[in-house]
């Protein structure tokens, strides 16, 4: 592989980062503060991407708009699913078998409306935009991949700005450090958890529009993503945003040039082993080695 | 664990919903009596994934048999010598979710409780491995029209009747063809070839096939590539990149839909570009030219049957087919489905009753004509498993598909290489 | 429940009995596969709750130890070994990838734990998909030169659940089983009293591993043709967990009740309902976890309580203010 092979693999491995991202941080800031592994995730992808189609075949809709647009309506949607479902399932700073489960019956329930509503067709979005790549010398950008990557980027500073900066996002990192010592200072938990799991499914929602762009997708869509969110955000750290980006760009790193040297088939058995080993070494991920966090009690 | 939504609310309330929930369990316990066998009709059970990864094909292998049900049951069914009268063709339907185990719990469940006289199923490979352990166990002959590796035929079985042609012979078959590309002069000789094929039977024999005809014939192509990679994959980029730094002149792979689609999104992306193109047993499924427009142009396709077939039996089954379900149909999954249906029916008259063994025996002999696949005959070899010649397709530009292989079947001419 | 100690002794030799007596009955042979797999799944429903359950250690990835014992089984067999062999060698293949696994981590706690097992449950299907000496990703194929007679696997399961319910009586009513409880409160205070909860755990999951391989072994035997996308996948991990979840997680009944509805209710829902199964399967999922996450035995129990507090209300004439405060309590308690 000459030089310019190793950069343009660089640069896809970066723009495969920035998909990973995108889907993974929904699932972060539900887990950072409720503590729920959200299996539902890929139902939410799922709606997301199917979210964007519908808006693209009746409407015309481009399906970046459709992303934007999916925020505010899975927002809602998060809240609604909180209210009915998440709301009853008991408080614990460590994720719960009743939640896990919860969720896996609600991705099951997901999956079957989008059956009855769908069928089984491969549906996906093509547009004229879907083959454009970018031509820098050798290196291809392919342009949708260009877009998914500065919506990804423009969604992690989004949320980063919200952790830091309003009092929602300085109630939602007080219930990632300690739930009940948050409670004690008067943040109101139920309202804040509320309100994160709404901000969850906004973003997966609107990851699942921008990967409509990149993939067909069924009813089934998002089993391969969610095993890899998971992934991700272990390698991040499990609560923090910046962790997330972090660790979408090992794993697309990892995966993208491991196929250089080892048959494609053993890839995923990487991904995973890295997973176990950053769990061994060290299991606050690589922003807590970086940063240095400490829980408090 | 902490009690969640009972604590709040009254009393009466819980009470109730507890015991909503026994009865629904209990409702649902009670509620597995197995079905008796009809008397009057031939029951024939469908096992096919409509949910799940292989949904599609699924769906339509279910509708070929079912259209194929419907003729016959127009005409009054099929005529049992032993009953002296025409029966009529009842099917029991189960959603295996493409899931093995259940696949193979399901075709059990069809044979020893509701009793069928016969099961249609296994789409796709492994699918049908799992299902093939039971009919010799139910003595209940199984047919599909939708697995094809050689593997599961060579097991001895008896009861098992595959209507698809092998796929070590799918790889041969493209290889052959792209020889004779190189014998018209389209192709130069010793052109490199890349092989990026799916984890799977499929995948490995499909690669069997094309290294088999290419050892045998020295001087046309070597292999340069030779790639394995896992279903449902979201990224190929750094397979792409290997696939590119090999130099290959031809690229051939194998693949289900869905990352037949993937995989050719991000190969033009990546503004990849060979001589040839070609996924195995896929290329111009409706579903993929929505999803890739004029991305599917000139690739190739070994299929195991092809809508323009010039055959009239063929323009009558796209006629019939597309009355029924409002839709033409697609690729080839319907049409071995709907042959495996009718030459089952076939054998079942031929047998002259509903018993298991003796159609099995009809089933090792039968013949169709006026079958739908290339040839215009099918029929079993040895080992339970057909074996006629394949079309090579290949998808041109206006949203066409032509035949281009074999020359009696070809409805144009191949573009190659690819502009 | 309100029976008395004898009773309880008693009923479940009741229901061995009447299992290893049902052949008499000339039952359909889908009733026997029916109660087959269900038989199965209990074997790997219990040991997982040893683990998780009891010790309160979540782990995804007992479908390592169920592939691996069905793929030892399977290549056993293969090779002319007698089923009762291969069964267990298939145990012990599990007991010591249990150590493998286990031995680093153990040391990783709540979440981490759980996650971990993922990684290893994934990792090991990935490479068993390229195994080209097992077959690889198109499976492996168990030739038996015997015929096939169904209700020899059906006693095999029969009397392996048996096993498998006399293992985990045992655990939990033993001073070891009071260990692992220890340990699933509260680790540190555990260990503080003397208890070594890394050995602990080990040796709990050796014998939860031990039982869902010769599980995995019986279906190997069954089905006749394996592959890693099936035995080794991730669905067939949250298959195993669901169970003593939905039965009742930590007690020895709970994972038998489990199995059950796992084993008829999920076939029946498929069969009855082709477009709907999945949603009604999930629904079912969320109302019990909403409704009653103690699972089934908890239901049971409280059904039972629920007649005794009727029983002594009518008796000492009281009008239910205790069970109001009761409940009272228990809600502010939260």
């Amino acid at each position: 592989m000459t030089a310019s092979d190793y950069l343009d693999l660089f640069i896809k491995a970066l723009l495969l980062a920035g998909i990973y991202a995108a889907m993974a941080v929904g699932m972060t800031v539900i887990y950072g503060v409720m503590k729920i592994v959200n299996l539902a995730h890929a139902g939410f992808l799922m709606l997301g991407a199917y979210f964007a189609y519908e808006l693209y075949e009746r409407f015309h809709i481009d399906p970046v708009l459709g992303a934007v647009l999916a925020l505010p309506a899975f927002f809602l949607f998060g809240i609604g699913v909180h209210a009915v479902l998440i709301r009853w399932l008991p408080k614990s700073d460590t994720p719960t078998l009743a939640s896990l489960l919860l969720m896996f019956g609600f991705w099951l329930v997901l999956q079957n409306l989008g059956y009855l509503i769908w069928g089984n067709e491969e549906s996906s979005i093509l547009m004229p935009r879907t083959f454009a790549s970018l031509h820098i010398g050798e290196i291809t950008i392919p342009k949708v991949s260009l877009i998914v990557f500065g919506a990804a980027v423009i969604s992690l500073i989004v949320l980063q700005i919200i952790f830091n900066r309003s009092w929602f996002g300085r109630a939602m990192r007080s219930l990632i450090q300690n739930p009940y010592a948050a409670q004690i200072v008067g943040v109101d938990d139920r309202r804040t958890s509320r309100l994160s799991f709404g901000l969850g499914t906004a973003f997966a929602g609107f990851a699942g529009a921008l990967l409509s762009m990149l993939y067909s997708f069924n009813p089934d869509f998002g089993r391969p993503f969610l095993l890899r969110s998971f992934v991700i955000i272990v390698l991040g750290g499990l609560e923090s945003v910046s962790g997330v980006a972090l660790g979408a760009v090992v794993l697309a790193l990892l995966e993208t040039f491991s196929v250089q040297v080892l048959p494609a088939s053993y890839q995923p058995a990487i991904s995973f082993a890295l997973l176990v080993l950053v769990l061994l070494v060290m299991p606050k991920g690589i922003a807590g080695l970086l940063q240095r966090k400490r829980r408090v009690a | 664990m902490k009690k969640v939504l009972c604590s709040v609310g009254t009393y009466r309330h819980c009470g109730v919903a507890r015991a909503l929930l026994v009865i629904g369990f209990l409702a649902f316990l009670g509620g597995s009596k197995p079905a008796t066998a009809a008397d009057d009709a031939i029951t024939i059970g469908i096992v096919m994934p409509t949910t799940g990864r292989e949904a599609k094909p699924g769906q339509y292998q279910k509708e070929g048999v079912e259209l194929a049900i419907k003729q016959l049951n127009d005409q009054g069914g099929i005529f049992v010598r032993e009953k002296g009268k025409k029966l009529p063709i009842k099917e029991i339907f189960y959603d295996n979710g493409s899931d093995s185990a259940k696949a193979a719990a399901l075709v059990e469940r069809v044979m020893s409780s509701d009793h069928v006289t016969a099961v249609i199923g296994g789409y796709s490979t492994a699918l049908a491995e799992a299902e093939s352990v039971m009919p010799d166990r139910y003595q209940t002959p199984w047919l599909t029209g939708g697995a094809a590796a050689t593997s599961i035929y060579s097991r001895g079985y008896k009861y098992i009747f595959g209507c698809l042609s092998p796929i070590a012979l799918l790889g041969s078959t493209t290889a052959e063809f792209l020889g004779g590309l190189v014998d018209q002069g389209k192709l130069k000789k010793g052109l490199k070839v890349a092989l990026v094929v799916e984890n799977t039977d499929h995948g490995v024999d499909y690669v069997n096939g094309v290294q088999d005809w290419i050892s045998k014939h020295s001087g046309y192509f070597t292999v340069v590539l030779s790639e394995k990679f896992e279903l449902g994959g979201t990224d190929f980029s750094g397979l792409l990149q290997k696939v590119k730094t090999a130099k290959a002149d031809i690229f051939l792979s194998d693949a289900h839909l869905q990352d037949y689609i993937t995989m050719q999104r991000q190969y033009l992306q990546a503004g990849l570009h060979h001589q040839v193109i070609s996924y195995g047993a896929r290329g111009p499924e409706a579903d993929a030219r929505k999803a890739l427009g004029a991305g599917t142009d000139y690739i190739l396709a070994a299929l195991w049957w092809s809508d323009k077939l010039p055959y009239p039996q063929v323009q009558k089954f796209v006629a019939d087919y597309k009355a029924m379900f409002n839709r033409g149909p697609d690729s080839w999954y319907a049409a071995t489905a709907y042959d495996a249906m009718r030459i089952l029916a076939q054998s079942i008259e031929a047998a002259g009753s509903t018993n298991g063994s003796k159609i099995r025996d009809a089933l090792a002999k039968a013949q169709l004509k006026e079958a739908l696949i290339p040839g215009g005959v099918l029929k079993f070899g040895s080992n339970g498993q057909a074996g006629y010649p394949f079309l090579v397709t290949q998808n041109q530009p206006g949203d066409k598909v032509e035949i281009v292989y074999p020359k009696d079947a070809a409805t144009g001419s191949a573009v190659a290489p690819i502009p | 429940m309100p029976l008395n100690r004898s009773m309880r002794l008693l009923l479940p030799w009741l229901l061995f009995a009447l299992l290893l007596a049902l052949p008499l009955t000339d039952p359909s042979s889908n009733t026997v596969r029916l109660l087959f797999t269900t038989a199965v799944w209990i074997i790997s429903s219990i040991a997982w709750n040893l683990l998780g359950g009891l010790t309160g250690q979540v782990s995804f990835g007992f479908a390592v130890f169920y592939g691996l014992g069905a793929y030892t089984t399977a290549l056993m067999i293969n090779s002319g070994r007698n089923p009762f062999f291969a069964f267990l060698g298939g145990m012990g293949i599990a007991v010591l990838a249990s150590f493998l696994v286990g031995l680093p981590t153990f040391r990783l706690r709540g979440p981490y734990f759980a996650i971990a097992t993922i990684g290893v449950g994934e990792a090991t299907r990935v490479i068993m998909n390229n195994l080209d000496i097992t077959g690889g990703a198109s499976g492996y194929r168990i030739i038996e030169r015997t015929p096939f007679r169904q209700l020899e696997h059906y006693y095999t399961a029969v009397i392996v659940v048996a096993i498998a319910l006399a293992v985990s009586a045992l655990v939990v009513h033993s001073k070891f089983g009071l260990a692992l409880r220890a340990i699933k409160q509260d680790q540190e205070a555990a260990a503080d009293l003397g208890v070594d909860p890394y050995i602990s755990k080990l040796w709990v999951h050796a014998i939860a591993a031990g039982l869902t391989g010769i599980a995995g072994g019986i279906y190997a035997r069954y089905h006749a043709f394996i592959y890693p996308g099936d035995v080794f996948a991730f669905p067939t991990s949250i298959s195993i967990l669901l169970m003593p979840v939905i039965g009742g997680i930590g007690t020895v009944w709970g994972p038998v009740l489990g199995g059950v509805i796992f084993g008829m209710v999920e076939e029946t829902l498929t069969v009855k309902f082709p477009n709907t199964h999945l949603l009604l399967y999930g629904l079912l999922l969320i109302l019990i976890i909403l409704f009653e996450p103690d699972g089934l035995v908890g239901l049971l129990r409280r059904l039972s309580a629920l007649i005794k507090a009727r029983r002594s209300r009518e008796d000492s004439g009281s009008n239910g203010t205790d069970e109001v405060l009761r409940r009272r309590s228990r809600v502010e308690g939260r």
